[in-house]
């Protein structure tokens, strides 16, 4: 099989892969290493190194685990580029391994560039979904998700398998330092947008100051979300049976005035 | 609770979120991350509740297309829970629009947290270690077997979950409007969601200040010292301060342009 033949299998099988899971199922599943990895080999008529480097690729990634949006190394284009190599060069399986690390490294800081700049579009997102035209919305959603922002990625994973994976990090590496300082910046800040947006829906005086308990149980004393919640729960379950009395008081007293009333007609 | 029938067009709007359920991530972004997945979702729901009411329909939308990230099992129970929540809404206006958002925000972190490590940290290395067992020794059957428990078994809860969310949550609020402690719920569900919001901003919300002040021998680093004042302090103040823009009616694209000019200026000079 030629370069240009692998290459191009290999682009659409990533692809995909990368549309499918995790913009149309959201399953975080079949874009991993141990179902890429076998199907890629298959297409390429090397099933047994397919498998073979599934299981391998797996045991590596398995650990290496997305948290808040940041990844730090991209098993789905490792998979791919690294299957891709074993078969072209037939080196051995060890070598197309030592290859998939990097490849997911670098792959990983593009996305989060691209992530950082896709935030922008954010206004325009909501601007579609309030003009009320559901069609329009799903559609362009399912362009921009299955085209156009996989489009930079596709287009690096073809050249990075048709030409080479060194040139890649050469003009990753080319780029000014503050280019990528910045965008990383912008793209850990860009979040407190869309809070700023929630909190300004929920927030009121009275309710304020537990935006701080709930902030610094987290940040200070270091307490997982659930452990949060159920002390969240616990007050704010207090509150709903003070709030009950308050409001069971309020309507006694109600028809306490009410009843002396109904009396006095039923006297004369 | 009774068991609660329902009826066909209800059938047929639960069962359009559900397959819309599996867009969770569709345009995924860093601004309001599974809010155009979540808007898609709810689609069916609020183009049904609202259908003559093109105002209510506005607002609904404007509401599901906020900030929104969770795990995307517990997304379809939010989902049919808030479908429920806008139907009162519309139909008996018992819940307001504040008590539907604070209790997508209550929802969203710990459901995130439990099934992330129900799923991804748990059910995924289980399946994960039959399927390399499997193909290290060339068997393809791995790759289904993955596939059926790790996937499938989420498309199943997802099934579940969205329809659980919308009878269970319309038989709840039912008994809560039908005592007249509504105003006892709004209260204590804004505590719940302000109080998870703000653990959010504590885990997400970063200001990656990288400042080294030298002056002679001795040189200061910035955020150590904004840290010893409060740690994050710089997050909690970016929040407050974007949130009070919002509040004097700046338009979010102003504020994702000022964040990228103060990026790229911050990296320039150094101090990012």
């Amino acid at each position: 099989m030629s370069v240009m033949t692998v290459a191009i299998i290999g682009t659409l099988t990533y692809w995909f892969f990368y549309v499918m899971d995790p913009y149309i199922l959201s399953w975080q599943c079949l874009n991993r290493p141990i179902v890429v990895a076998p199907i890629l080999g298959l297409l390429l008529g090397d099933f047994h190194t397919g498998i073979i480097m599934g299981a391998s690729l797996e045991s590596i990634f398995m650990g290496i685990s997305a948290i808040g949006g940041s990844v730090p190394a991209d098993a789905l284009s490792a998979s791919i580029v690294a299957v891709c190599y074993t078969v072209l060069t037939g080196s051995d399986v060890e070598t197309g391994l030592a290859i998939a690390l990097p490849i997911g490294t670098v792959m990983a800081s593009l996305s989060s560039i691209f992530l950082s700049v896709s935030s922008a579009l954010a206004p325009y997102w909501e601007r579609l979904a309030v003009s009320g035209k559901p069609g329009s919305f799903l559609a362009q959603n399912l362009v921009f998700s299955g085209l156009i922002y996989p489009l930079p990625n596709i287009i690096i994973i073809f050249l990075g398998i048709a030409y080479g994976v060194t040139g890649l990090n050469q003009a990753l590496n080319a780029l000014p330092a503050f280019f990528m300082t910045g965008l990383t910046a912008a793209s850990s800040m860009m979040v407190a947008v869309g809070f700023a947006i929630l909190i300004s829906m929920i927030w009121s005086k009275e309710v304020a100051s537990f935006f701080f308990v709930g902030y610094i149980m987290a940040k200070i004393l270091k307490m997982d979300s659930l452990s949060i919640a159920i002390i969240g729960a616990a007050i704010a379950i207090t509150m709903f049976f003070y709030e009950k009395q308050l409001i069971d008081m309020k309507n006694m007293r109600v028809a306490a005035e009410q009843k002396p009333s109904e009396e006095e007609e039923d006297f004369f | 609770m009774e068991k609660r029938l329902l009826d066909n067009t209800e059938k047929k709007v639960l069962k359009s979120m559900f397959i819309r359920s599996h867009l969770t991530f569709l345009s995924f972004n860093m601004t309001k991350m599974e809010a155009n997945g979540f808007t898609t979702t709810m689609q069916p729901a609020i183009e049904e509740v609202y259908k003559d009411d093109p105002d209510g329909k506005k607002e609904a939308y404007a509401r599901h297309q906020n900030f929104f990230n969770t795990h995307a099992v517990p997304f379809s129970f939010i989902a049919g829970l808030s479908y429920a929540m806008e139907k009162e809404h519309k139909e008996k206006n018992s819940v307001d629009g504040k008590t539907i958002e604070s209790i997508k925000a209550a929802l969203m972190g710990p459901t995130a947290g439990m099934f992330d490590s129900l799923f991804f940290n748990c059910l995924r290395i289980i399946a994960a270690g039959v399927a390399i067992g499997l193909c290290s020794q060339g068997n393809f059957l791995g790759v289904p077997i993955f596939i059926l428990l790790y996937g499938v078994t989420q498309s199943v809860l997802k099934y579940f979950c969205v329809k659980f969310g919308y009878i269970y949550g319309t038989s709840f609020i039912d008994q809560v409007f039908s005592s007249g402690l509504m105003p006892a719920l709004r209260k204590s569900a804004s505590i719940l969601g302000v109080m998870m919001v703000g653990a959010m901003t504590a885990g997400i919300v970063n200001v990656p200040l990288n400042w080294t002040i030298h002056m002679g021998q001795t040189s200061v680093v910035v955020a150590d010292v904004l840290n010893s004042i409060f740690p994050g302090i710089l997050s909690i103040i970016l929040v407050l301060f974007l949130m009070s823009l919002i509040k004097k009616g700046r338009r979010p694209v102003q504020l994702i342009v000022g964040i990228f000019a103060i990026a790229f200026i911050g990296a320039f000079i150094g101090i990012f």
